[in-house]
Parts: C-alpha cells; sequence; structure tokens
C-alpha cells in the first residue's frame, strides 16, 4: 500500500547521484545556468527514447511553458499526452494581451482596451529572456519565433525622485555620467590607500589603478570630474563645438535611492543587455508550441482531486458542471502550489506541508495605450524610465518605432506592499493612479493616455501570485522534497526551480521531469526484458 | 468582436452582467479556486473552509463584505480578496453561489497545521468562546454564532488577528461583528491565539 509513497525517496537519492556524477543532461547546476562554470552548457533539452510501441499516458495539468514543454517532448517520443487547463486560455503567465482579450481578474474582470493593430499588444507576465537563459532560446530557435532586441537600460530615460532635485526627472545619462565622475574622483584619490592595502600593489598597479577610475569616471588629466559629454551636452556637439552641461552635487545625487538601487538594476545577470523578447509578443512562443503539438488541450478544467494510484496517477476535474475522472500513467502538474494546497488529494502530508509554506509573488503590471508616441520626441526608443512612487517603472516599446500609437508599460512592481495597494484599487482607479504618477516623469503624460489594462497577479483566477517566493531556508528544507515526484506525479513549473517567475525556469522544471521518467521507464523496460527472457 | 465577447462573458462568468446570471448557472467555479476543490478551504492562502458554515452566515458574510465590514480597512490584504469579489456579485448569484457550496459534497477534515501550539492552554481560553460558539465548536444559529469545529486554523487565527487589529468588527451597524471584538481583544497576544485556535483544530467538526 505504501509502497509508493517510499519510492520517491529512493529515485531522489538516484538523483542526487546522478547529479554529483553529472550524468544527467537535465540536472542543472544554478552556476551554469549563469555561465559560471568553464564548461559551456549544451543548450539542448532532454531526449526522450522513443516508446517501442507501448502506451504511456501522461496527464499534464496547466497549458503555460512548463505543460507546454512537456507535451511538447512528450508526445515526440510516443507519449500520449493531455493537458488540462483551468482558465479560458492558454500560456499561464506568458500573457500578451491585445484589444478585446478578457483579463481574468477574480472580481475585476477586464476586457483590453487597445485599439486592434499589431503594434498594439503588452507583454503583461514574462516580457525578456536573457541571452543564458538557453532553454527557452533553445524552443524559439526550433521552433521558429523571431527575437528582438529588448533594452532594460537606456540612459535617455529619466529617473524621478520627490526626495531631490524638487522632484523633476533627470535623464538617466546625467544623473550616472555625474555619479560615476564623482565616484572616479574619490577611487582615484584613494589610489594611495589602496596601494596600502593587504594586495599586492606596486607603482605599476597603481598607475593602472588610477587610469581605471578616470575611465570609470571620465576624469580630467588631474583627477577631477568637471561634467562629462556622457551626460549628453547643454548644447552643440555635432555642427557646433559641443556644450557640457553642468554637474549636480553627489550628495544630491546620493539622496536619491537611484544610486543605491535602480541605477544597477541592468548589472544583474538575468537583466542585462542584451535581452531579447519575441516580435509581436511573448505569447508567440505559446502560439509556436501550439502549432507543433498535436496534444489535446482542454480548457476551462478544474482539477478537483489528485489521487496517487499504485500505478499511475487519477485526476479529477471539473468541467461544464460535470465532474471527470481521468487516469494515466504519470501526472506533470504545473498548478501553482498554493493552489494545489486547495485540492483534494492523497499527496503526501510533508509534500503538501512545503506548498503551504511557500509565499505567492505579488506583482502588478499596467499597460497603457498612448495615442501618440510622445517618448520618441524625448529621444526615447525602449528602456525603462524609474520613479519612487508605486509605479516603480514606466517602460517604452522597444518595437514600432514612428507608427502612430504605442503601448507603455505604465507601471510594474514586485514589491508586495505596493502589488497590494494597486490591488485594493478598481481597475480605473489603478489607471488613474498609473497617469497621475507618470505625469511626474512626463508633464503631458495625461493627455497622451487613451485606455489601461491592470494586472494584478496575485489576484488573477487560477494563479494567485506570480512566482512561487521561496524564503532561504525552505529553499533549503524543502526544494528538494517538492522537486522529487511523489509517486507517479511531478509538481513542475518555475515555482520548481531556482528562477521563478522566468520560463528558463518552467522549461527546466519539465526538462527534470522528463530526465526522471525516462530513468524510470528504462529501468521498466529492463524489467520488463529480463522478465521475457527469464 | 461581439460575438466572441459573448463567449467570453458566458464562458467567464462577469457577474455584474445579470442578463448573464440569469441565463446560466453562475460559474462557481470561481468559489473552489480559493475555497478548495470541495469547499473544504486552503491552508496555504487561509482560504476559510465554507462546507462547515451555514447559509445563514454565509449569506451574512456577503453583506459584511458589501458594506466594507471586512476588507475595508487599508492592511487588511486578506479580507480585500474576497471583498472584491463579493462586491461585484448580483443577489441572485449570491444564492446560487451558497446553494452551490451547499451541493458539494464535505470531505474529510484537512490536516491539521503545525503551529507551535498548547492546546490544554487553548482549552482553558476556550471557556470564553463556549457561551456562543458552543463547547464542540458547533456554533449558534439563534446567537449568529457560526461554527468553528472543522474550520481551517490558519483562518481562525487570521480572523482573530483581525477582529484584534479592528479590520473586523469596528464598524458602527456590524452588530455580530462588534459582539464579537472583544474577545478576541481578551486575547493577550500570537500564542494565545495560536493556542485556542489549536484547541478549536481538535473539535470534532459535525460538519452538515
Amino acid at each position: 500500500m505504501n509502497n509508493y509513497l517510499k519510492a520517491p525517496l529512493t529515485r531522489r537519492q538516484c538523483l542526487n547521484l546522478l547529479a554529483k556524477a553529472g550524468g544527467s543532461s537535465a540536472v542543472l547546476h544554478a552556476a551554469g545556468l549563469f555561465g559560471l562554470t568553464t564548461t559551456p552548457l549544451k543548450a539542448s533539452p532532454v531526449t526522450l527514447k522513443p516508446l517501442a510501441g507501448q502506451q504511456r499516458k501522461i496527464l499534464i495539468l496547466g497549458a503555460g511553458i512548463s505543460g507546454l514543454t512537456a507535451a511538447y517532448e512528450l508526445e515526440r517520443a510516443g507519449y500520449s499526452c493531455r493537458i488540462i487547463e483551468a482558465s479560458h486560455r492558454v500560456g499561464g503567465r506568458v500573457m500578451t494581451l491585445r484589444h478585446g482579450d478578457f483579463i481574468d481578474e477574480l472580481g475585476a474582470p477586464q476586457i483590453c482596451p487597445f485599439d486592434a493593430a499589431p503594434n498594439l499588444y503588452f507583454n503583461a507576465g514574462a516580457a525578456r529572456i536573457p541571452a543564458h537563459h538557453s532553454a527557452i532560446l533553445h524552443y524559439c530557435r526550433t521552433l521558429g519565433v523571431d527575437l528582438q532586441l529588448f533594452s532594460n537600460h537606456n540612459k535617455n530615460c529619466y529617473t524621478q525622485d520627490d526626495a531631490v532635485f524638487g522632484g523633476k526627472p533627470l535623464r538617466i545619462r546625467e544623473y550616472e555620467a555625474d555619479v560615476r565622475g564623482f565616484i572616479g574622483e574619490l577611487l582615484a584619490k584613494s589610489a594611495g590607500a589602496a596601494a596600502t592595502a593587504e594586495l599586492p600593489f606596486n607603482a605599476e598597479d597603481m598607475e593602472k589603478f588610477i587610469d581605471f577610475a578616470k575611465a570609470y569616471g571620465d576624469l580630467t588629466a588631474d583627477l577631477r570630474y568637471r561634467g562629462s559629454e556622457r551626460a549628453g551636452y547643454a548644447s552643440g556637439g555635432i555642427t557646433a563645438p559641443g556644450v557640457i552641461k553642468p554637474t549636480r552635487p553627489l550628495a544630491d545625487l546620493l539622496r536619491s535611492n537611484f544610486a543605491a538601487g535602480a541605477m544597477h538594476f541592468a548589472e544583474i545577470a538575468d537583466q542585462a543587455p542584451a535581452l531579447m523578447t519575441p516580435a509581436g509578443g511573448m505569447d508567440n512562443i505559446v502560439q509556436a508550441f501550439l502549432r507543433q503539438l498535436t496534444t489535446d488541450i482542454q480548457l476551462n478544467c478544474q482539477v478537483t482531486n489528485i489521487q496517487l494510484l499504485p500505478q499511475g496517477v487519477a485526476v479529477t476535474y471539473l468541467r461544464q458542471g460535470e465532474h471527470h475522472t481521468e487516469q494515466a500513467d504519470y501526472c506533470l502538474n504545473c498548478i501553482p502550489a498554493q493552489l494545489v494546497s486547495g485540492i483534494e488529494s492523497n499527496l503526501p502530508a510533508t509534500y503538501l506541508a512545503v506548498m503551504r509554506r511557500l509565499g505567492r509573488g505579488k506583482l502588478t503590471k499596467i499597460g497603457l495605450q498612448a495615442k501618440q508616441r510622445f517618448w520618441e520626441q524625448e529621444d526615447i526608443y525602449s528602456g525603462i524610465s524609474w520613479t519612487n512612487q508605486d509605479i516603480t517603472q514606466i517602460w517604452y516599446p522597444h518595437h514600432d518605432a514612428f507608427k502612430a500609437k504605442g503601448i507603455l508599460l505604465g507601471a510594474y512592481s514586485w514589491v508586495p506592499e505596493i502589488s497590494d495597494r494597486f490591488a485594493a484599487m478598481t481597475h480605473p482607479q489603478r489607471i488613474a493612479a498609473a497617469i497621475a504618477q507618470g505625469t511626474k516623469v512626463h508633464a503631458n503624460y495625461a493627455q497622451y493616455i487613451e485606455s489601461g489594462v491592470s494586472v494584478c497577479w496575485q489576484r488573477m483566477n487560477h494563479m494567485l501570485g506570480c512566482g512561487a517566493v521561496w524564503s532561504e531556508e525552505l529553499q533549503k528544507t524543502g526544494f528538494a522534497q517538492l522537486q522529487a515526484p511523489a509517486g507517479n506525479h511531478y509538481l513542475i513549473g518555475d515555482q520548481l526551480s531556482m528562477h521563478p517567475g522566468w520560463q528558463e525556469g518552467a522549461v527546466r522544471s519539465a526538462w527534470h521531469a522528463l530526465a526522471d521518467i525516462e530513468r524510470r521507464e528504462a529501468t521498466r523496460g529492463k524489467k520488463h526484458s529480463t522478465g521475457v527472457m527469464a | 468582436m461581439n460575438k466572441l465577447l459573448i463567449v467570453l462573458l458566458s464562458v467567464a462568468f462577469l457577474p455584474s452582467n445579470a442578463a448573464v446570471a440569469d441565463s446560466q448557472q453562475p460559474n462557481a467555479r470561481y468559489c473552489l479556486v480559493c475555497h478548495g476543490s470541495a469547499a473544504q478551504g486552503n491552508a496555504a492562502i487561509q482560504a476559510p473552509n465554507l462546507s462547515i458554515l451555514p447559509d445563514w452566515y454565509l449569506q451574512q458574510q456577503f453583506v459584511a463584505f458589501r458594506n466594507n465590514w471586512r476588507g475595508g480597512a487599508q492592511d487588511d490584504t486578506h479580507g480585500k480578496e474576497m471583498q472584491a469579489v463579493a462586491g461585484i456579485m448580483s443577489d441572485t448569484e449570491i444564492h446560487q453561489a451558497i446553494a452551490f457550496i451547499r451541493s458539494i459534497k464535505p470531505v474529510a477534515k484537512p490536516t491539521p497545521g503545525s503551529i507551535e501550539h498548547d492546546v490544554q492552554h487553548g482549552r482553558l481560553l476556550y471557556q470564553t468562546c463556549r457561551a456562543c460558539h458552543g463547547s464542540n465548536g458547533e456554533g449558534n444559529a439563534q446567537l449568529k454564532a457560526p461554527p468553528l469545529a472543522g474550520q481551517q486554523p490558519g483562518y481562525l487565527a487570521q480572523q482573530l488577528i483581525a477582529f484584534r487589529n479592528g479590520w473586523r468588527g469596528n464598524q458602527a451597524d456590524d452588530t455580530y461583528g462588534r459582539t464579537m471584538r472583544p474577545f478576541a481583544q481578551s486575547l493577550p497576544d500570537k500564542q494565545a491565539i495560536d493556542d485556542v485556535v489549536a484547541y478549536i483544530d481538535t473539535l470534532a467538526s459535525s460538519s452538515k
């Protein structure tokens, strides 16, 4: 009776051994994911051996990236798959909003009011792909998804902070040039101190250090910062001599929390240039999977029961008021852990206990349709402006320059308290708040914004969060437990990765489960053939 | 496009549209997203077990959410989640949702949580609760005291905190909420809350 509950331990040990031996391409280390190992990761998915005539059925719960990845790989190897999706749409948190799309927020349903035009779309969920996210890029390549460059960092965008410069927005290039200039000057002055540091530091090293400080800050020959063309010229510069802008005092610059925060955002491994995004919307990745899949995807099916069986899994779901039960050899479950916790099941209590300790990512994004691309008049094409107001960011479209209209990201916060504040508002209040706050960055903002959408992920139906929040302690004590199968049931999705909220985590969690299924099937096959030979 | 909209509306149960509500059973799947597959509650998100709550109490709470008695306080993130949903439901939809909850076969009491607690201390504290909520946590319809036995412990703790903070039971016309509040305030700290909730968790639900 309990055999199938005990089995995971053995499999987990086996997986650990595989990881130690580096024998499984799907068991990856974070260092590898970041490209920090000397051996580059092969961007190839787990290759499942084709089933030799045997029938194996897999139930996949959820049609987001992890579910689609699993279905794509499994059906190619001859497994019979079925995807059961709770919501009215495919794609999960890869959600590109266009004219007429339904936004299923609990208590605040909306229909996307954007004009119907190919360039008027908003990536309300996943929006960017760093180059080292080789697993999702593998599918972009093999499934033919056109990519464009996407920019987090644009020096022509603004930083706005009520704490400094009278709350007036400042170009990021000016802010950065001055901060780097003064810091460079301090570095050069402290070179003598560096020489007394414990590190070996001879005269030649000292010279190199000073050269670095000079280049870092764009210092004059006397190691002073007196402004820089990096800040942009006050006037001239092309057909007339450029006039350097006056500098701002370092103390003023540091009064903005931009210095200790957002200024370094694009230094984060996953946020650093160059990033990519599919042309026409992130959901082109979803569409690319759908073009290839023959697997049946049932929408509007809400799972109500998951039962581990000695030889498989039985899943019951509610569809148009009727309960249906299906059995399969394996179940790949992409449902957010916080919702699995509320589904009747015989999943081990220890397994559910970990799920109940996970936090719900609280993220809000607001998309705004502008009737004119006013930002282009301010020399902004793509990138992010930052503000210390709740909207936090304004993103400018990286695509379709000079078109009549455009979609801005008018707010993006991942701070739970801020996202809660947006969630507490009605949809029109959120749009009004986004416009009011954006006005501090662009004075005439309100006159350009025609309509908007708001997505508070912690309120979205069938999700109630974006990205599982693992405490450091829970990651140590619970991650391996949730990552291992419970019987023939695997919990997958970006929630089961060190990259919650990223498609890379979703793909790799699916690969991880598939590698384990592959191994179990191989063992089964051997047992089977041994039996035949005996 | 209109055709698509109609399809979307019927699939998605936009409750503000009375015509849609009249033409079909409300898509009460919505309740189950948060409240669990058999309305048994969800410990991960402190969603209450609805299957143990009588119709009159469910009805009363919809009123409480609509009247801003629950979910109105700025910091009551938990209450606001339900308030948003209650706020767009019509009377008909509320009746249908309650009928839907009643139609679900109750499931076994969910596994208890793992809070650090002292059940014996909780039993002592519960003496105060008995008068209204009953010796076995069965509730009392006449006093408008809901059953507690079988309720999600995390939800009960959350509500005691809400009463203490004045997020609940702090408004003039919320008679029953105001009755409860001083009792919640009499619990000195989080440990007392955890203890009394742990004791309630030992009471068998008569689940009806």
